[in-house]
């Protein structure tokens, strides 16, 4: 330890600083990592570290703070003074990366294991800390891998318990939340026609397959393969944006286009 | 000469002798008065040569003799020879080389007979050209060498004359070419390469330049009969004069320059080409057509395209046909399907039949022909008339000659030979599964209703059907008419037991007819309120089929039951047949004078759908059982009704139809399903055994495995997959999503 260069001692301060780990902790995980905080940040919070006894106490008591008089989970109230307490929108998609990380089943509810684990997870033990992590937690939506995952997650998080698809009315909500963070221009479009010409609820393998048609295939269509795999309901909006001059000889209409 | 003594000869000497026999030789062959070689005299030559190289050295005169030998050909040839040839022209000048040549022939033969013994050691000794060899090649040299051109040029017109019709010597032009095949002393290229060759490039001149007259002035039928005498008449000049190696060469260019240059003008000729002689049925110029095409690369192509075409247009406009002659029909009669489909299937049938002949004579059975035909039916025979599909219209044609009083009346052997043409034109029909469905529902009624003409054509027709379509197509339908066969069974018992039950006694004649679910089509069974007479019936049958069997489950189909009910009219009684349904509404009528059309339907628990059809089969049909106030056409929810006590007729019993209602949505519905079945059994049978498998590949396989019943439309296919992705028997691979895995 006392060998370390003075680059290596400047990261394991920052990384402290940012993880709250303890020195030795961080010292692991860069170690670990080769001194590359991407590779000792996904190290540090993909193995959550044995944490002492305060640190779980502390976040029982979290628990206890908000969890549901009459059942042993956080329910709707109990998330309202939480996102108080933590100065965040029950709106904000952050809520969602909070969810991802408690492995939620379902939304607007909190297991007690899903709670503890998903702080612990998060390297959170106080409302300070919380506060303090919303930040980098935003900040995850922006890499690639992880806000696949989220977005693959989202699914099962938002659709009723024992149902194998999700209502279309969230599935909007929530594609307008999602491409919001990650710009997708054709996602009104994308609303309406469901809205026009589905009307019914989204299957898992359409809601992972648009991600994948977002992020592949360019807005004007000109890389979009009709005969390939993708769902049938992608098919038809394609048609559906043909036929309505939305995409005119390759381009998106100029006035239709968002940004 | 002494021969006692081997005595040495000397070379002038034993020249001179020969020299001798040599000139008597060439009087031979100038024709000047001489004797014929005595034996004596061929032994004496050929003795002299024997001796002269068999001397010894310096005596042994092998190589002078040799050379003498040459020299003698060379000196005759150039003396005599040549300028007998020079001072001749054409015909002339050929037969006197034919004469020279066969002269000359002769010469090597003899002389080469008398010197024969250099043959045997001298020549392989030296490795010399035998003395044959020799010969000819002297005559080859001095004479072909610098003649065989004006020969070739010469014979050329002679052949070009003959070609314009002039008489020609023909053993000349023989004997002439005989020349240029031998002087290759058994190769070819002195004739290929110094006669054939421009032999072939002159008739390719000459046929060509008639070509370009008569593709202008010639139909197409002239044309084909002139090219067609060409051919024949070049086949004939090869037996006749030129070497058996020049056909197929001598054909083929006659066949470039007259048919192949000129194939699609001639196709396409406005009102003689092919469409033209198909239109026309011209049988004999469509044979004489893929005879002369069939011969040029490729040739049949575009015959077998226009054929297609044809076919095609003629398929589609009687489609036109039917398809004017029903909406020119009145409007009510829409849903039924009439005379005008009928007649439309017939024609159908006729058209195949027609061009089939077409493809097994004119065209002699060539594939190409049979599939042209069978792309085009696919085409037409797929569309259907009126809102009606093809496999409809089928399965009714096929319905109307099987039921009694159909409206095809035919013999028993016209009806095989119909049927067994229907069933060919099924290939065509890409709904196979559709047919099938329309077909047994038709034969349920059939069957059910006891409306079978002939129990052996139905079997038979299952028959083809079978063989067409394999044995999961008919196995339904077979099942149904043994159900029938057991269902007499059964009734025999049935009434044994009634007989042997005294307290189980139903009250009137029933007769009941079971059959086995997975058979027949699905009826939907409706609750329908039984009049009491009835009732008991049921009872009793019940009790009886448990005697037969606990395991099964009975359930009634109302709406199929036919009931004899006797009406007591005022002036007589007539025994009504009717359906189910139908005696059920009039028995309401014992009880009450008057009722309304909610107090039947209240009182039936049938769907309006159905109060209408059979109020409106007994008020406002043929026979007015009922009397209808107000007594309009139709029937509306608030008319009531009254017996019509006053109802007569002459007959004293008399059947009332109840019209089926409209099957044909059913139909397409229950084979739409059906098919979302066989597309999920598809595609998880080969998923399952591939493990894993592109999109494109998936479909491919999934629609050539379906192809004998239906042709899936790939969106159908697309949907099902994603529904046994939600189902967990299919899932994307992660890195790759247009490729599948199978999960056990």
């Amino acid at each position: 330890m006392n060998k370390l260069g003075r680059g290596q001692r400047d990261k394991l301060q920052q990384f402290m600083l940012i993880t709250g780990a303890s020195e030795k902790v961080a010292f692991q995980a860069l170690k670990a990592s080769d001194w590359q905080f991407e590779g000792a940040f996904d190290l540090f919070y993909s193995h959550p570290q044995p944490r002492s006894a305060a640190d779980t106490r502390h976040i029982e008591e979290l628990y206890n703070r908000y969890k549901d008089p009459y059942v042993d989970m956080i329910m709707a109230d109990g998330i309202s003074l939480l996102c108080n307490d933590i100065q965040v929108d029950p709106q904000d998609i952050v809520m969602l990366v909070v969810s991802w990380h408690m492995k939620a089943a379902t939304m607007c509810e909190f297991s007690k294991k899903e709670f503890i684990g998903g702080l612990q997870a998060m390297g959170v033990d106080s409302l300070d800390k919380f506060r303090e992590r919303i930040p980098f937690l935003r900040s995850e939506l922006r890499d690639e891998q992880k806000f696949r995952e989220i977005y693959d997650f989202a699914f099962g998080w938002a659709k009723e318990k024992g149902q194998k698809s999700l209502a279309l009315d969230t599935a909007i909500g929530m594609w307008q939340l999602l491409f919001a963070e990650k710009h997708w221009p054709l996602v009104d479009h994308w609303c309406e026609f469901l809205q026009a010409r589905h009307n019914k609820a989204i299957s898992r393998d359409t809601w992972s397959q648009l991600l994948e048609f977002a992020r592949t295939v360019d807005p004007a269509l000109s890389n979009y393969d009709p005969d390939g795999a993708w769902p049938y309901l992608i098919d038809e909006f394609t048609e559906y944006l043909n036929e309505n001059g939305i995409i005119e000889k390759g381009k998106l209409s100029e006035w239709n286009y968002k940004s | 000469m002494a021969m006692s003594q081997r005595s040495t000869i000397d070379f002038n000497q034993g020249w001179q002798f020969m020299q001798n026999g040599i000139t008597k030789l060439k009087n031979i062959l100038e024709g000047t008065p001489e004797t014929q070689f005595s034996s004596e005299e061929h032994i004496m030559l050929y003795t002299t040569i024997y001796n002269m190289c068999t001397q010894k050295p310096p005596h042994d005169y092998s190589q002078q003799l040799y050379d003498k030998y040459k020299e003698s050909f060379q000196e005759y040839i150039t003396s005599t020879v040549l300028p007998s040839l020079k001072e001749k022209h054409d015909e002339f000048m050929l037969r006197e080389l034919v004469k020279r040549w066969q002269n000359h022939k002769v010469m090597v033969r003899w002389l080469s007979r008398f010197f024969c013994y250099l043959d045997r050691y001298f020549i392989a000794r030296r490795s010399l050209p035998a003395l044959q060899e020799v010969g000819l090649t002297c005559f080859r040299n001095l004479v072909y060498q610098d003649a065989n051109g004006q020969v070739r040029d010469a014979v050329i017109s002679l052949i070009d004359q003959e070609r314009e019709g002039e008489q020609i010597d023909r053993a000349l032009l023989k004997n002439v070419l005989d020349i240029f095949v031998e002087i290759g002393m058994g190769l070819m290229d002195c004739y290929e390469n110094d006669f054939e060759d421009a032999m072939l490039r002159d008739t390719a001149a000459y046929y060509s330049r008639k070509a370009s007259n008569w593709i202008v002035d010639d139909s197409c039928p002239d044309y084909m009969m002139k090219a067609e005498s060409c051919l024949k008449r070049e086949k004939e000049r090869v037996s006749h004069y030129l070497h058996s190696s020049s056909e197929t060469k001598l054909l083929e260019k006659v066949q470039h320059e007259l048919l192949f240059v000129y194939a699609t003008q001639l196709l396409e000729k406005e009102h003689s080409g092919c469409h033209a002689l198909l239109r026309d049925d011209k049988v004999d110029d469509l044979s004489r057509m893929y005879r002369l095409f069939s011969k040029i690369p490729r040739g049949l192509d575009p015959v077998a395209n226009i054929f297609k075409q044809h076919v095609t247009a003629e398929g589609t406009a009687l489609v036109k046909q039917a398809e004017d002659a029903v909406s020119s029909k009145k409007v009510d009669k829409k849903d039924v399907i009439g005379l005008q489909e009928q007649i439309f299937v017939r024609k159908v049938i006729e058209l195949h039949d027609k061009f089939m002949a077409y493809v097994n004579d004119c065209f002699l059975n060539h594939t190409l022909f049979h599939k042209a035909l069978k792309d085009a039916f696919e085409v037409f025979c797929n569309k259907g008339v009126a809102g009606s599909s093809s496999a409809e219209l089928l399965a009714t044609f096929c319905d109307n000659i099987l039921k009694k009083g159909g409206s095809e009346k035919l013999s028993d052997e016209a009806i095989e030979e119909t049927l067994e043409k229907v069933v060919k034109l099924l290939a065509y029909i890409s709904d196979k599964d559709l047919f099938a469905e329309f077909y047994r529902k038709k034969l349920a009624r059939r069957l059910l209703f006891d409306k079978s003409a002939n129990d052996d054509h139905e079997r038979s027709i299952l028959t083809k059907l079978k063989q067409q379509c394999g044995g999961q197509f008919t196995s339904k339908m077979e099942g149904m008419v043994t159900d029938l066969t057991l269902a007499r069974e059964n009734q025999t018992h049935f009434e044994e037991y009634l007989a042997h039950n005294s307290n189980a006694s139903p009250g009137i004649d029933l007769t009941v007819t079971v059959l086995t679910t997975g058979f027949w089509p699905s009826y939907k069974s409706f609750d329908l309120n039984l009049p009491s007479e009835m009732v008991k019936c049921v009872e009793v049958f019940r009790e009886f089929y448990q005697t037969k069997t606990k395991h099964r489950k009975l359930t009634w189909i109302y709406s199929l039951g036919t009931c004899n009910i006797n009406g007591k009219f005022e002036s007589k009684a007539i025994e009504l047949v009717v359906t189910t349904y139908q005696a059920a509404a009039l028995l309401l009528f014992n009880a009450s004078d008057k009722l309304s059309y909610h107090e039947i339907m209240a009182q039936l628990n049938l769907s309006d759908e159905d109060v209408v059809r059979l109020l409106h089969s007994l008020s406002c049909a043929k026979y007015k059982i009922l009397n209808k106030e107000p007594s309009t056409k139709t029937i509306s929810p608030t008319d009531v009704f009254e017996f019509n006590g006053k109802f007569t007729d002459k007959m004293r019993r008399i059947k009332i139809p109840l019209p089926p209602v409209d099957e044909k949505k059913k139909v397409i519905e229950d084979v739409d399903k059906d098919r979302r079945y066989a597309i999920d059994a598809s595609i998880v049978r080969i998923m399952k055994s591939r493990k894993v498998l592109g999109y494109q590949q998936l479909v491919m396989e999934c629609v050539e495995q379906l192809g004998r019943m239906f042709k899936p439309d790939v969106k159908a296919i697309k949907k099902r997959i994603e529904d046994l992705i939600t189902r967990d028997y299919l899932e994307r691979d992660k890195d790759n999503p247009n490729l599948f895995k199978y999960l056990a």
